[in-house]
C-alpha cells in the first residue's frame, strides 16, 4: 500500500490535475503568507521581549510559551468563535482568510518564543556590547539584526513547519471546502477518513517533498545549522 | 578626571556604598577587592550600564569592555573597526595605529580571519583593541587577563603603556604581577554592603 502511495504520488505530481495543483498552491500561499506576517510580527515582539525590561515580562513570556505549545484545534476553536460571534459580519468564516488567520496565529508565538529561547542572553550582550562602544539606538538595533540573523531564519523555518503540517485549525475555521479552502493537510485527513490511504500517501510525500525543497533553498542562504 | 559621590548601587538583597574618590586622568588606577565587592559593579556604573545613586562626573566617553567580551559575526578587521564606522570617522586615519596595536598585541596576521573563529585568548585581544582604537577617553577594563597566556599578557602591558597618556585606565584584575607592572593608584572596595 506505501509503494502504491508512492506510485501515486509521482502520479498526482504529473496528472496536470488542476485540483491536486490548487490544493498545493493554496497550502504554500497561506503558509508563506502566515509566516511572513506571523513572523514579522514574532520577530519584532521576540526581539523586544529579549532586549527591554517591564513589569509583567516575565508573565508576558509564559503566555508566549505556552502559546507554543497550544494544539492548533483549540486556537481554531478560539478564531472559529470570534468569526462566528463578535466578527461575524465579516462574513470570514470558512474562508482562505480566516485560515490565514489561524495560521498567523499559530505562527506568531513559536517565532517570538523561538526567537526568545534562541538568542536572549546573545541580544542583550549585543546590546550591552554595542552601547560600551558607543553605538546609537539605530546603531544597536541594526547590530541585532545583523547579528541575530541566524536565529531569526530558524525561528521562520519552525513557524512555516508549523503552518505548512497545520490541519486542526484550519479544518475548523476554513471547513475544506473542496476548491475553496482545501489544502494538503485536510485532503490528506479527508481521505485518510474516507479509506483512501494511497491518496493520503501521495499527498503527504509531497507535502515532505515540498518541505524538503523549501529547507534545502533556506540553506542556501545560511547553511552553519544543517552542518 | 572622574569623580565619584555617594555612589550607591542597588540590587534585589542588598546595595554597595563606594567609597568618594577621584580618579586621576591619564593614570591606571586598579580596583580592587574580594569578590562580591562590586567592583564589576563600579565599572559598569562608570559607563552608565547600570543604574546608581550618587554621582559620578566626568568628560567624554567611558567605555567598560567586558570580561567575557563578544565579538560580533563579521571579520576581526571589522570587528575592530567597528566604533570608528558607526562614529563615520575617516578609517584611514586609524590604520597606522590598528596595525601598530594589533602587532603589539600579536593579532596582525588575525585580521582578515571571522572573530567567531578564534581562540578564547585571541578574541579577548580582538575586543580590547576594539575598545581602544578609537581612543575612548577612559577604558574600564573588567579582568582583562582572563584567557592570555604570559605572553599576551606582556603583550598587553605593553599596549596599556603605550596608550596610557592617552587614556584614563580604570582596571578590575586579581593578577598581581599584572596589577604590579602597571599601576599608578589603587582604588580598595570591600566592608561596603548594606543588607536589606
Amino acid at each position: 500500500m506505501i509503494l502504491e502511495g508512492f506510485k501515486e504520488a509521482i502520479a498526482l505530481l504529473f496528472s496536470l490535475d488542476r485540483e491536486i495543483y490548487s490544493i498545493i498552491g493554496l497550502s504554500l500561499a497561506i503558509s508563506l503568507l502566515a509566516t511572513l506576517s506571523g513572523g514579522l510580527l514574532g520577530i519584532v515582539f521576540g526581539i523586544f521581549l529579549s532586549i527591554s525590561k517591564f513589569p509583567g515580562k516575565r508573565m508576558v513570556k509564559k503566555i508566549i510559551f505556552t502559546f507554543m505549545g497550544v494544539p492548533p484545534v483549540v486556537l481554531g476553536l478560539i478564531v472559529l468563535l470570534v468569526l462566528a460571534g463578535p466578527l461575524s459580519n465579516l462574513n470570514l468564516l470558512f474562508t482562505r482568510t480566516a485560515m490565514y488567520l489561524a495560521q498567523t496565529l499559530l505562527v506568531f508565538p513559536i517565532v517570538t518564543g523561538n526567537i526568545i529561547i534562541s538568542s536572549e542572553k546573545t541580544q542583550q550582550q549585543i546590546i550591552a556590547t554595542a552601547t560600551t562602544l558607543g553605538a546609537s539606538k539605530k546603531h544597536q538595533l541594526l547590530l541585532l539584526f545583523t547579528e541575530t540573523k541566524p536565529f531569526i531564519l530558524l525561528s521562520l523555518i519552525l513557524g512555516f513547519s508549523r503552518a505548512i503540517s497545520e490541519v486542526g485549525a484550519i479544518m475548523l475555521v476554513g471547513g475544506n471546502i473542496r476548491g475553496e479552502t482545501r489544502v494538503m493537510t485536510t485532503y490528506i485527513a479527508l481521505n485518510t477518513s474516507m479509506g483512501n490511504y494511497a491518496a493520503s500517501i501521495a499527498m503527504g510525500t509531497i507535502l515532505l517533498l515540498l518541505a524538503f525543497m523549501i529547507h534545502t533553498i533556506i540553506a542556501k542562504f545560511r547553511g552553519d545549522f544543517y552542518d | 578626571m572622574i569623580k565619584l559621590e555617594n555612589v550607591k548601587t542597588s540590587y534585589p538583597n542588598f546595595s554597595i556604598v563606594y567609597p568618594n574618590v577621584t580618579f586621576a586622568k591619564h593614570k591606571i588606577t586598579f580596583v580592587t577587592g574580594k569578590n562580591g565587592v562590586g567592583k564589576t559593579s563600579l565599572l559598569k556604573a562608570i559607563a552608565g550600564l547600570i543604574p546608581y545613586e550618587g554621582s559620578i562626573d566626568y568628560q567624554g566617553f567611558a567605555t567598560y569592555h567586558f570580561q567575557e567580551p563578544i565579538l560580533f559575526n563579521r571579520s576581526v578587521y571589522e570587528n575592530i573597526i567597528y566604533p570608528i564606522k558607526i562614529r563615520k570617522l575617516p578609517i584611514e586615519n586609524y590604520q597606522a595605529n590598528l596595525m601598530d596595536y594589533a602587532k603589539v598585541l600579536g593579532i596582525h596576521e588575525l585580521l582578515s580571519r571571522p572573530a567567531k573563529a578564534l581562540s578564547s585568548g585571541e578574541k579577548m585581544k580582538v575586543s580590547m583593541l576594539r575598545s581602544i582604537l578609537f581612543l575612548p577617553d577612559i577604558l574600564l577594563l573588567d579582568e582583562p587577563t582572563t584567557h592570555l597566556d604570559l605572553e599576551s599578557i606582556e603583550q598587553l602591558v605593553a599596549l596599556i603603556k603605550q596608550l596610557k597618556s592617552k587614556i584614563t585606565f580604570i582596571i578590575v584584575s586579581h593578577n598581581k604581577a599584572f596589577i604590579e607592572s602597571l599601576q599608578d593608584a589603587t582604588y580598595a572596595l570591600g566592608g561596603h554592603h548594606v543588607y536589606r
